[in-house]
């Protein structure tokens, strides 16, 4: 692990305004210090401190690495284009930072103390906090928006009233040229609409008999998708999915509808209505909203699935070759990572196969509560077209939350254990926690083929 | 392959694993979480892949583990859930009495078995949604019974929400599969067939090796 941090550490000296080379590195460096001493207490995720903790602690209380402070500060995200801002940033978040503390009322002195007491208000706030919010504000007001670096920043959360903007750009539905997005939004959106009629408003008699399955199937399935959030159970809701979901079957039919898109529909579902719904999802009611709206959601949810699928289309072809196949990997890398997890996982006879294809085949949503679902979903599409391989990698970190439990399990607790996994409580800390891990691993093992020897 | 667990229990006479199959929303998972938890929701969520639960029952002064598999009824998965089929030793086949497709699907569940499962698992016909109303039957009962005589073997109409003959089905064809695995026993090696603690390990070739001991 050591080395791996000098050896890119070296690597930015060589090139330091390189700028996927030295994104990557300072994004890396960022997360080995966040990991390096949780990996230690990793099956207490509780215990575990992010990020911000640890810079209040560097600013507030522990002031002989003040250079490292800053320096990570000015390595992270913002590149080389925007001193003003930079600079602002650092004064902001100082300010947020002596916030944080002053909130948490504590005196300074005792450090794990105010560990403790931080640790609370700040967990989920990465995604929010104002340095963030305004390197995200700067990125985005650009006529041309850099995508790199919005997938960079994206890449650790995205603050709420913007995930819709930036899904519809991450995924390569709305165009990183801000004067072309109107157009192209209007078009899509008609497109979606013409193809709705075509497909779906067309009485039965012309259907073919696997179309008529495939819609009962449909039908059959939107009722039970994320049945424990009360939205979903309204028929207008229901009534949607069916349309996206058939019309996307319809129009890929290599693949047609496999039961799981169902659930990958709903997180785009949520966002995209979050630009006309206030509140939270529990309290909203889509017959709020003007049919129009309506359509143009839809409309942004099916492209946006359609997007997503188009990165993994053998994942729902016939035999999904593509879950068989990153279910290997997963186990594989396991073995790398955590050999006495892998071997008590042998010995009992536990295969990968029966816990995580679900997970793959519905990408993590029914494994952690949904409200953070869109949080995870914001790594997901930043990863791009490199989701798939990243997803073993998270997968992976995911499974390892549990390593000490899951070593005292014979079999059949192992699977009981595994098809429901205790996530209930979960807040944000822990899947930052299981994403930041998931980052160091996938920059120690694919970056360097001599760590997969074993 | 492996040593078996250092922990060994035994907690029970015999380890069943059984098998639900059949079509997509007859209500496999729904049966399955009655009988295991007691419990009924209308609010479920589809199986993807395989899902796992485990009830433990007593027939005749024997503790009776039973290890339920649910599969995902959709045709996607079958690669997958197939793979299920040859650890069975007992399988539900599932239809909706409501729902006249998935009856006549049962035929083509039938020769799922008869490829993919051992020759001697022991099958059992199950009608669900018996509760619904009697303008929403699309499968009379004589039909269903008609079916399990033609292949031989027994029939329930049952509802997971009422909780009508859920413990029926499984004790029946629970109570099926322990005669068998005793009578195999008696004619010979018994150790061979006693199923014991560490069979929940290597679950799929433990039941192939008990059923096919007459060989």
């Amino acid at each position: 692990m050591k080395n791996s941090g000098n050896d890119s550490l070296g690597a930015e000296d060589r090139q330091p305004k390189e700028s996927t080379i030295s994104n990557l590195d300072s994004r890396f460096n960022q997360t080995l210090r966040n990991v390096q001493g949780l990996l230690k207490g990793r099956s207490i995720p509780g215990k575990v401190l992010l990020t911000r903790t640890a810079d209040v602690l560097d600013s507030s209380s522990v002031s002989d690495k003040p250079s490292n402070y800053s320096r990570s500060l000015s390595d992270n995200d913002t590149g080389t284009s925007n001193h003003i801002a930079k600079s602002e940033e650092e004064d902001l978040q100082i300010i947020n930072n002596n916030s944080i503390v002053n909130k948490s009322k504590s005196s300074t002195s005792n450090t794990e103390d105010l560990t403790k007491e931080v640790q609370k208000p700040i967990m989920g706030a990465r995604a929010t906090d104002s340095a963030r919010v305004m390197k995200f504000t700067t990125l985005l007001s650009g006529t041309t928006i850099i995508l790199d670096k919005l997938r960079e920043l994206a890449w650790s959360g995205i603050p709420p009233y913007m995930r819709p903007n930036i899904w519809r750009l991450l995924l390569g539905y709305a165009p990183p040229n801000s004067d072309r997005k109107e157009g192209v939004l209007r078009r899509k959106r008609l497109e979606y609409l013409d193809s709705v009629a075509q497909f779906y408003d067309v009485p039965d008699t012309e259907r073919s008999d696997d179309e008529i399955n495939m819609l009962r199937q449909i039908a059959v399935d939107c009722p039970r998708t994320v049945p424990d959030v009360a939205f979903f159970q309204q028929a207008q809701v229901q009534k949607s999915l069916e349309r996206i979901l058939y019309t996307w079957a319809i129009r890929h039919p290599a693949s047609g509808y496999v039961q799981g898109i169902n659930d990958l529909a709903t997180p785009f579902l949520v966002v995209f209505l979050s630009e006309y719904l206030e509140g939270g999802v529990e309290k909203w009611s889509i017959s709020d909203l003007s049919p129009d709206k309506i359509t143009n959601i839809e409309a942004d949810c099916y492209w946006c699935l359609s997007k997503l699928l188009d990165g993994m289309q053998d994942h729902y072809t016939f035999a999904q070759p593509g879950i068989q196949r990153l279910v290997f990997k997963l186990k594989e890398l396991v073995r790398r990572i955590d050999e006495p997890v892998s071997r008590h996982m042998e010995e009992q006879g536990l295969e990968f196969l029966q816990f995580a294809f679900r997970w793959f085949n519905c990408l993590l949503i029914r494994e952690i509560p949904f409200h953070l679902v869109t949080r995870l979903w914001d790594t997901y599409l930043a990863e791009g077209d490199s989701l798939p391989d990243f997803l073993v990698y998270i997968f992976a970190s995911f499974l390892l939350t549990w390593s000490e439990e899951l070593q005292k399990l014979d079999f059949q607790e192992l699977v009981m254990f595994l098809q429901h996994v205790p996530t209930q409580n979960w807040t944000h800390q822990e899947l930052e926690m299981v994403l930041s891990r998931a980052f160091m691993w996938h920059s120690m093992f694919n970056n360097s083929p001599r760590h997969l020897v074993s | 392959m492996a040593a078996p667990p250092a922990r060994a229990r035994a907690d029970y006479d015999y380890l069943i694993k059984l098998l639900l199959i059949g079509d997509s929303g007859v209500g496999k998972s729904c049966l399955l979480l009655r009988f295991s938890d007691g419990s009924f929701t209308t609010s479920f969520i589809t199986t993807i892949g395989i899902d796992f639960k485990i009830r433990t029952i007593e027939l005749d002064g024997k503790r009776i583990k039973l290890q339920i598999w649910d599969t995902a009824g959709q045709e996607r998965f079958r690669t997958i859930t197939t793979a299920y089929y040859r650890g069975a030793m007992g399988i539900l086949l599932v239809y909706d009495v409501t729902d006249e497709s998935s009856f006549n699907n049962i035929r083509n569940w039938i020769r799922n078995i008869e490829q993919h499962a051992s020759d001697n698992v022991n099958k059992i016909l199950v009608g669900n949604k018996a509760d619904m109303d009697e303008s929403k039957r699309a499968v009379p009962t004589s039909k269903g019974q008609a079916l399990a005589d033609e292949y031989g073997i027994k029939f329930f109409e049952t509802s997971a929400k009422t909780n009508l003959n859920v413990e029926e089905v499984f004790f029946s064809i629970g109570r099926d599969i322990k005669q068998r695995l005793s009578d195999t026993d008696s004619k010979s090696e018994p150790s061979t067939i006693k199923i014991n603690q560490d069979q929940g390990a290597n679950a799929g070739q433990a039941a192939q090796k008990s059923s096919c001991c007459g060989s």
